[in-house]
């Protein structure tokens, strides 16, 4: 058994230096080939996937795997230990890099493919490692690399200015999110004298003094890593700025993944929280919900109305998490893999989408359905299911929020997270009639199906959508259930199954609500795109959204306002010093030095005169000296 | 008088006597003449320091270091000004008779001066050094020299006559000249104005504000390569060597000599009052002389705190300023030749033309500013330590912020002189002759050797203090 565990842990090695070494070499191929990065990278992805589901299959049979690299002299180590949860998170990164490796075969706008390619080996490297690092170090050291590599997808993107802007603004929103998360784990290693987290699950930390700062720091590098509210303003930049492959593999799947795997690790396993905090975490669930998709309803654009529920479904995880019962963390992390494949999936249609007809704006779109017959079902599927319609797998994992927000006793939350399912599928119904169905603009007419390689893993995430959701037990008894068992918490009762009961019946009256309202809206201004424009353009909420969408609400803009004011106050301090330090001594000097050259002014006399008077002022001084 | 190195003061002033017998013959004789009389010497003097420096075993060095140290550093700038002026201004020919003859009397009278174990010999051998330089300084034959020369004699006549009495006050007291035999521990009132004069004296000599007035007039006025003779040994020989060695004798004899205070002022008085005038001047050879006078004022603060690690830090910084400061001189005696001006004001953008001058200088004035590894850092930093350590803090931060000081009035030189759109009145400039350059480029290659090794040089200068 012992010798089987070490070839085991050789195999970590696999998801996690396979794709840097392939990802460095990738820069050495020449550019003239054709698809032969393609084909490597999506190797790679393959046999990293391979080993991932070897280990995860380990994992949930045998033990836990560990793993330890001497690194940093005594400060620290890189050691990975993968428990239930880690392997069930290595699986899924494993997955979705497998999945875009494909996909992004084809997107047009995606930069180079060597570069392209390169980060997603890259990030593939950085996100394994940070899920199965156990020393927050190392995970820190993985999760801030990850920083510069969406830095530089943002940014190779397009040639535009905003997309550079877009770029910065990711970079600057997750490099302080970053350093706020160093800071919490400083202070974590101060106060537990350990860096692992395996040592410290042992003797849970509690929040009190130093204790909930570092938390608190903690809390938002995950929630800016999974796209919460107010963090979460980056995205729908990014969405307009960005190639679909980027959204499609990074917001919508890998940063949920590591976010929320983060959020449930430090909230559950390291904290002991209690029910303040608790309610802080619920609220932040809540408002990201109702926040993001009043957002997302009136969106115009394809990707930033997919991205603005990118963030809105992250609202559900954090609702889970934060209920801090079985049932409602099972929701949570169930929610995170089903939000991973169908917004994934319906980034990817929204990538085909752009590709055949270059165009984003839903308003030029219309009835591809029968040009891109393959494209419109599988959005229909991973819509279906984002919006919770049973049985797909968006119902069951949110099914189990409600559960679990009902069980913690805070209603309230629970009121919120309907709402938000009832604007979820109000804005899906809106994107989907007016980019599948209803006329076809002229321009449109000889668009085609987009090709295998986006069709692929496109129908892929469409099939998990529903295998996860008619056979929810698979995902359910394999994954969530040794995950929550990782975390320490043991699920009463079966979590999987289909219940016929009050839950499925509201969500039953959620359709037709927002079935209904659509067709109001369609009917009052007599188009799809704009069958949310009765709510876009109601009274108070008119004035908000214009604030919103100018960026008053957004925290990254606010701060920019503060700190430009602030830049220039310092430029003026800087002035006075450099007044102080800069002219003032080097006048005072001038001047000295012009006094003193004119005192050489070649006269004997003057100099004899000094001459004699300094040396009997010294002989005087000297002779009336004591000694 | 030790006469352990007679022979380093006697063959020079040997030679110096056969020189005008021979030259009538043929100049060139006379300048290999002189030239082999000092280089042979510093092959000699050079073999025995460098024997011990490289070898790093000094348990068999017998000799007096301090001495010997002097004798190097006198012979090296001697030797560099002689061959530099053996192809300095062949066409106008200066009186070669007396020249090198003069230079060769004042290196070996510098040499006796160093050797000397009392006063009176000390007194004789200065004399003997300035009056070689008074008419050294009038070699070119020009107004500004004469008027330079008679400036020197008429400004330090003073010291003369101080320095004559405060000896004699001295003899009055003890008996006797002998350094050894006056021991300065119950110190009476006379004691104290005798060896008071004889500082000032001194401190004249050595142009020390507030008695430096001579300095840039004379090194200005003065023929070009006996400026760096002047400013690099003779001055420093003449005046600074010897406040070193009588701080060496007060520390020695243990006591509690208070004139401390008044050196110490002095000496900042000094560095501030060199670098603030340095920083205005229009003439390349008269900003050096108060650069020269700033880091004589260096030395004054080191050798004031009359502790061994000041007294180190003084003679180091002697002989750096002796390389440096040569190298300086004589690089703008280059320019002079080159370009027929040294002001300024007139030069731009010389290092196109003139590219080993131009960084044979920077070397030099970083090395005056104290920029690591070069030799001057090491010295000024030793300084500053030896300040710190013996209580004067607020001295040791003035001269910290002097060097900086430094750098910026060498800076705006460089920049001047240098740097910079070649100055279209100098196009046709060219670099100086090789042989010119010989003397410059050794001694800059001897600042950044011995600032990189600088652990060997420390040993062979511990035995100083000793």
């Amino acid at each position: 058994m012992n010798e089987l565990n070490s070839n085991i842990s050789n195999l970590v090695l696999i998801p996690l230096l396979l794709p840097l070494i392939s990802g460095v070499l990738l820069l050495l191929i020449s550019d003239k080939t054709k698809y032969l990065k393609e084909v490597l990278s999506f190797a790679v992805t393959g046999v990293s996937f391979a080993a991932s589901i070897v280990i995860l299959k380990f994992v949930l049979q045998s033990d836990n795997l560990q793993y330890h690299i001497k690194w940093l002299g005594n400060l620290s180590s890189i050691s990975f230990r993968i428990d239930q949860l880690s392997a069930f998170l290595l699986f899924g990164v494993s997955m979705f890099s497998l999945l875009l490796s494909l996909y992004g075969i084809s997107v047009k706008n995606r930069g180079s493919s060597k570069i392209f390619y390169f980060l997603l080996m890259l990030t593939q490297t950085a996100a394994a490692g940070s899920v199965i690092s156990d020393n927050l170090i190392s995970m820190l050291f993985f999760w801030e690399s990850m920083v510069v590599l969406l830095y530089v997808f943002v940014y190779i993107s397009g040639e535009t200015q905003a997309c550079k802007k877009t770029a910065l603004k990711t970079f600057l929103i997750n490099g302080i999110s970053d350093i706020a998360m160093m800071l919490g784990i400083i202070i974590i290693g101060y106060i537990s004298d350990t860096f692992l987290m395996s040592k410290i699950s042992q003797n849970k930390l509690i929040l009190s003094g130093w204790g909930t700062v570092a938390y608190v720091l903690l809390l938002i590098g995950a929630l800016t890593k999974a796209g919460a509210f107010p963090f979460h303003t980056w995205i729908p930049d990014a969405a307009l700025n960005s190639n679909a492959a980027f959204m499609a593999y990074i917001p919508a799947a890998i940063d949920k993944l590591l976010g929320i795997y983060f959020l449930a690790r430090i909230s559950l396993y390291i904290y002991q929280i209690n029910s303040t905090m608790q309610i802080i975490l619920m609220s932040i669930g809540a408002i990201t919900i109702l926040v993001a998709v009043m957002m997302a309803f009136i969106q115009n654009d394809y990707k930033r109305l997919l991205s603005y529920h990118a963030v809105s479904q992250t609202g559900y995880m954090i609702l889970g998490i934060g209920t801090l019962n079985p049932v409602g963390i099972a929701g949570g992390l169930f929610h995170m893999i089903n939000h991973a494949s169908y917004k994934s999936c319906l980034f990817m249609t929204a990538g085909a989408v752009e590709n055949q007809t270059q165009t984003n704006d839903i308003s030029k779109l219309g009835g591809l359905f029968s040009r891109m017959p393959i494209t419109a079902v599988c959005f229909i599927i991973a819509a279906a299911a984002i919006s919770g319609i049973a049985p797909l797998n968006g119902f069951f994992s949110k099914e189990l929020v409600y559960k679990g927000t009902i069980m913690s006793g805070y209603t309230i939350f629970f009121y919120a997270a309907e709402i938000g399912s009832i604007l979820t599928l109000a804005s899906f119904l809106k994107l989907g009639h007016s980019v599948f169905f209803g006329k076809t603009p002229e321009n449109l007419k000889d668009t085609k199906e987009a090709p295998y390689s986006m069709l692929i893993p496109m129908i892929a995430l469409a099939a998990i959508c529903v295998i996860f959701g008619f056979g929810a037990h698979l995902p359910i008894s394999k994954l969530i259930s040794p995950s929550l068992m990782a975390l320490g918490f043991v699920a009463d009762g079966e979590l999987s199954g289909f219940h016929f009961d009050n839950l499925f019946l509201l969500s039953l009256v959620v359709i037709i609500i927002a079935v209904s309202n659509h067709i109001l809206g369609f009917r009052l201004s007599g188009k799809a795109y704009k069958s949310s424009d009765h709510i876009h353009y109601a009274p108070v909420l008119h004035q908000t959204y214009d604030m919103a969408e100018k960026g008053y609400f957004d925290l990254y803009e606010i701060f920019r306002k503060i700190f430009s004011s602030f830049s220039s106050l310092l430029f003026k301090i800087d002035r006075f010093f450099d007044k102080l330090i800069d002219d003032i001594p080097v006048s005072i000097t001038l001047y000295v030095s012009d006094k003193v050259s004119k005192l050489h002014s070649g006269s004997y006399s003057l100099y004899m005169f000094f001459i004699f008077v300094f040396a009997t002022a010294y002989l005087i001084y000297l002779g009336g000296i004591k000694w | 008088m030790v006469t352990d190195f007679l022979s380093y003061s006697l063959i020079p002033l040997c030679s110096a006597l056969a020189i005008p017998f021979i030259s009538r013959k043929s100049r060139r004789i006379t300048e290999i003449l002189a030239n082999v009389t000092l280089l042979s010497g510093l092959i000699n003097v050079g073999y025995i320091i460098l024997h011990y420096i490289i070898k790093m075993d000094y348990s068999s060095f017998t000799f007096d270091a301090f001495t010997l140290l002097m004798i190097f550093t006198i012979y090296l700038v001697g030797l560099a000004v002689v061959f530099f002026s053996t192809y300095y201004e062949v066409e106008n020919d200066t009186n070669s008779n007396s020249y090198y003859s003069l230079i060769l009397i004042s290196v070996s009278a510098m040499c006796s001066l160093v050797m000397s174990r009392d006063f009176f010999t000390l007194y004789i051998f200065m004399e003997a050094i300035s009056v070689c330089s008074f008419a050294l300084i009038t070699s070119s034959n020009s107004k500004n020299s004469i008027e330079a020369s008679i400036k020197y004699f008429f400004l330090t006549f003073p010291a003369s006559v101080l320095i004559i009495f405060g000896i004699s006050i001295l003899m009055l007291n003890y008996g006797s000249f002998d350094f050894d035999t006056i021991k300065f521990t119950n110190i009476n009132f006379l004691t104290v104005i005798a060896l008071s004069m004889i500082i000032i004296g001194f401190l004249i000599k050595s142009g020390i504000a507030p008695f430096h007035f001579w300095t840039p007039d004379v090194y200005q006025g003065s023929y070009s390569p006996i400026s760096a003779y002047l400013a690099g040994i003779v001055t420093k020989i003449g005046g600074i060597y010897a406040i070193i060695k009588i701080s060496q004798i007060l520390y020695n004899s243990g006591a509690t000599y208070k004139i401390s205070a008044l050196l110490l002022f002095t000496g900042m008085l000094s560095v501030l009052i060199g670098a603030f005038g340095a920083m205005v001047q229009k003439d390349f050879k008269r900003m050096l002389a108060y650069s020269s006078i700033s880091q004589m004022g260096y030395i004054i603060l080191a050798t004031a705190t009359f502790s061994p690690l000041g007294i180190f830090a003084a003679v180091f910084h002697l002989v750096n300023h002796a390389t440096f400061k040569t190298v300086l001189f004589l690089n703008s005696a280059c320019v002079e030749k080159n370009t027929g001006t040294t002001n300024m004001e007139e030069l731009k953008g010389l290092e196109k033309k003139m590219p080993y001058t131009s960084w044979t200088s920077v070397i030099a004035l970083l090395s005056t500013a104290g920029v690591p590894p070069l030799s001057g850092f090491w010295s000024k930093v030793l300084i500053i330590i030896a300040l710190w350590q013996s209580g004067n803090k607020y001295y040791a931060v003035i001269a910290l912020i002097a060097s900086i000081l430094t750098l910026a009035y060498f800076m705006i030189m460089q920049k001047k002189v240098f740097f910079g759109k070649l100055s279209e009145k100098l196009t046709e400039v060219k670099e100086a002759k090789f042989q010119l350059l010989i003397p410059v480029i050794t001694i800059s290659i001897i600042i950044i050797l011995s600032g990189i090794f600088f652990n060997r040089v420390y040993f062979y200068l511990e035995k100083i203090i000793m």
